[in-house]
């Protein structure tokens, strides 16, 4: 698939530029080939996950969220287009 | 200690100004500055606010340290209600549903927002001049660049137009707009402060930081933003940084510096003479120093950025303009999608988001994004072995003065490649500081993770002996 399709933008191409920073990287010889990611831990441990609660949205947020939607009628807030395939 | 918040705090309570008299001086100020640092000022609520404090004042009320100190945000993090563009025009008319956990902190303890802050768009620059409300100029010579992509905020600091201003650096969005214009800029360690409510660009580094005009207000501020929350699975507990912590340089006997930075072909003479005599004032005062080697710039500025477009096509996909957003209809669902993203998106934007599908894409993930990864393993590693022989790493912020207004949109490969000094501590999560001092554009301050107190007390030493 071409990088226009990926990224949903439309006659999108690789960039000079940034192709020279990737050329870098394919160039590098990395002592071990296969980030173990043992070094930035972020991940949370599975004894400290957060509680599975549902949160209801309050009255504002939920007005915002309606307001930000890009069209509405009747009432309604209208979707662009169903999707075809 | 210097402190901007303590001394109008001191002023508040002493009934020497009125919070609101102080709000209403910003905001003008805010609004006749011709730096392009606002994107939205929140003119009405702020007011309120002020008059809230004016009242509890009035009463006799006892009012916290940073009750009624007017800040600025950059224009990435969600308050709820603000219009939060990132000087985008896909979301230019985007309202923030809910606020940021870092914001709600600072608006818990009584601080006061202004304004919503220029800066590159989505963070995708380092300049500020992607960006959909006009290049922000430099606080000290309107011709150029603020930096970026924390430009406003920066700005806004140094012509104290805001008492503090809250940044995000991914790779280095706080400290080198501190850097052009001289104040101080922290990016913490990765996971002190939550990213919840930021928009995200590169989710591995994005981080939460102050900038401000003193230690001690950096250290304020940081205090009240950290913590764990539920909401930011990668945060961490921290413990409060105490002002005493802070005043004596106890504790750093090493000091490193990595010697590639300083024989690089980009570094200004100048930038290279000055960081030298720094060193050399440091080993005058008996502290030890210790040239490191590291990786090269482009290796460094390579990996960093082979990742953050990684990150940040993933994390842009969801701006397709079928839930928020200016939505442009076409033919059908897809023509939709890429029409609202084309028309909407930066060159810049859509160049790292091109970048980023590319190297995640069959064939180049092995090739490129896998072995990038590999690397900031590599460089991550490379600084634990770094700080078993350094207290504390100094570096310049970057290789050369600010560039003029239009230099950096002219020459993308240019732009990434002046990060070569900011963009490893990002990957390496490390907590990293921009003071004033040592070089045109100031010197980084860089300690082991979660050492944010010995990065403080470094910079409080820098101060009296540079």
């Amino acid at each position: 698939m071409t990088v226009d399709i990926l990224s949903s933008i439309k006659g999108a191409k690789p960039s000079e530029s940034v192709n020279q920073l990737f050329d870098v990287i394919r160039n590098a010889h990395p002592t071990n080939n296969n980030a173990a990611n043992n070094v930035n831990i972020n991940a949370v441990s599975v004894s400290d996950l957060r509680e599975d609660v549902v949160v209801k949205s309050g009255k504002i947020e939920r007005e915002i969220i309606k307001e930000n939607f890009p069209n509405e009628k009747d009432g309604y807030l209208v979707v662009s287009k169903v999707i075809e395939d | 200690m210097n402190s901007q918040i303590k001394e109008i705090h001191q002023q508040l309570v002493s009934k020497q100004i009125t919070c609101t008299a102080l709000v209403q001086e910003k905001l003008d100020l805010l609004k006749q500055n011709t730096h392009n640092t606002v994107n939205s000022l929140l003119e009405d609520s702020a007011l309120e606010a002020a008059a809230k404090v004016d009242a509890k004042i009035a009463n006799g009320e006892e009012i916290g340290l940073l009750e009624g100190i007017p800040f600025g945000i950059k224009d990435v993090y969600m308050v709820q209600g603000t219009y939060t563009t990132a000087s985008s025009d896909l979301l230019k008319k985007y309202k923030s549903a809910y606020t940021a956990t870092a914001i709600q902190k600072l608006l818990d303890a009584g601080a006061i927002p202004l304004v919503k802050e220029n800066c590159d768009s989505f963070g995708h620059g380092s300049s500020s001049e992607n960006t959909i409300f006009g290049a922000v100029k430099n606080a000290l010579d309107e011709t150029l660049v603020s930096g970026g992509s924390s430009g406003g905020s920066a700005v806004n600091v140094a012509k104290d137009y805001t008492v503090f201003s809250i940044g995000g650096d991914t790779g280095g969005s706080i400290r080198q707009p501190a850097g052009y214009n001289n104040i101080y800029g922290l990016k913490p360690t990765y996971g002190r402060i939550s990213r919840y409510g930021i928009m995200a660009y590169a989710s591995s580094t994005d981080c939460v930081g102050p900038l401000a005009k003193s230690i001690e207000d950096i250290r304020i501020v940081l205090n009240v933003m950290s913590g764990k929350d539920g909401k930011d699975q990668t945060t961490y507990a921290s413990d409060e940084i105490l002002e005493n912590a802070i005043t004596s340089v106890e504790g750093v006997k090493t000091v490193g510096y990595f010697k590639n930075f300083i024989e690089s072909e980009a570094i200004d003479p100048i930038v290279k003479a000055d960081f030298l005599a720094a060193i050399e004032k440091i080993k005058a005062k008996g502290i030890e120093v210790k040239e490191l080697d590291f990786f090269k710039s482009d290796t460094l500025v390579s990996t960093y950025y082979t990742l953050a477009m990684a990150e940040t096509a993933s994390n842009l996909s969801r701006l397709d303009g079928t839930n928020y957003g200016n939505r442009i209809e076409d033919k059908n669902l897809k023509e939709t999608y890429a029409v609202t993203r084309s028309e909407n998106f930066s060159e810049e934007t859509k160049r790292r988001v091109v970048g980023g599908n590319q190297v995640l894409s069959q064939g180049f993930s092995d090739a490129i994004y896998l072995k990038g990864l590999a690397l900031r393993d590599q460089i991550s590693e490379n600084f634990e072995k770094d700080f078993e022989e350094v207290d504390i790493i100094l570096s310049p912020v970057t290789p050369a003065a600010p560039p003029v207004i239009g230099d950096s949109l002219k020459d993308p490969l240019a732009m990434y490649l002046s990060d070569e000094y900011t963009v490893g501590f990002s990957l390496g999560q490390l907590p990293t500081l921009t003071v004033p001092q040592g070089t045109v554009t100031g010197l980084q301050i860089t300690a082991a993770k979660r050492n944010e107190e010995q990065v403080l007390k470094f910079a409080n030493f820098l101060k009296d002996t540079l």
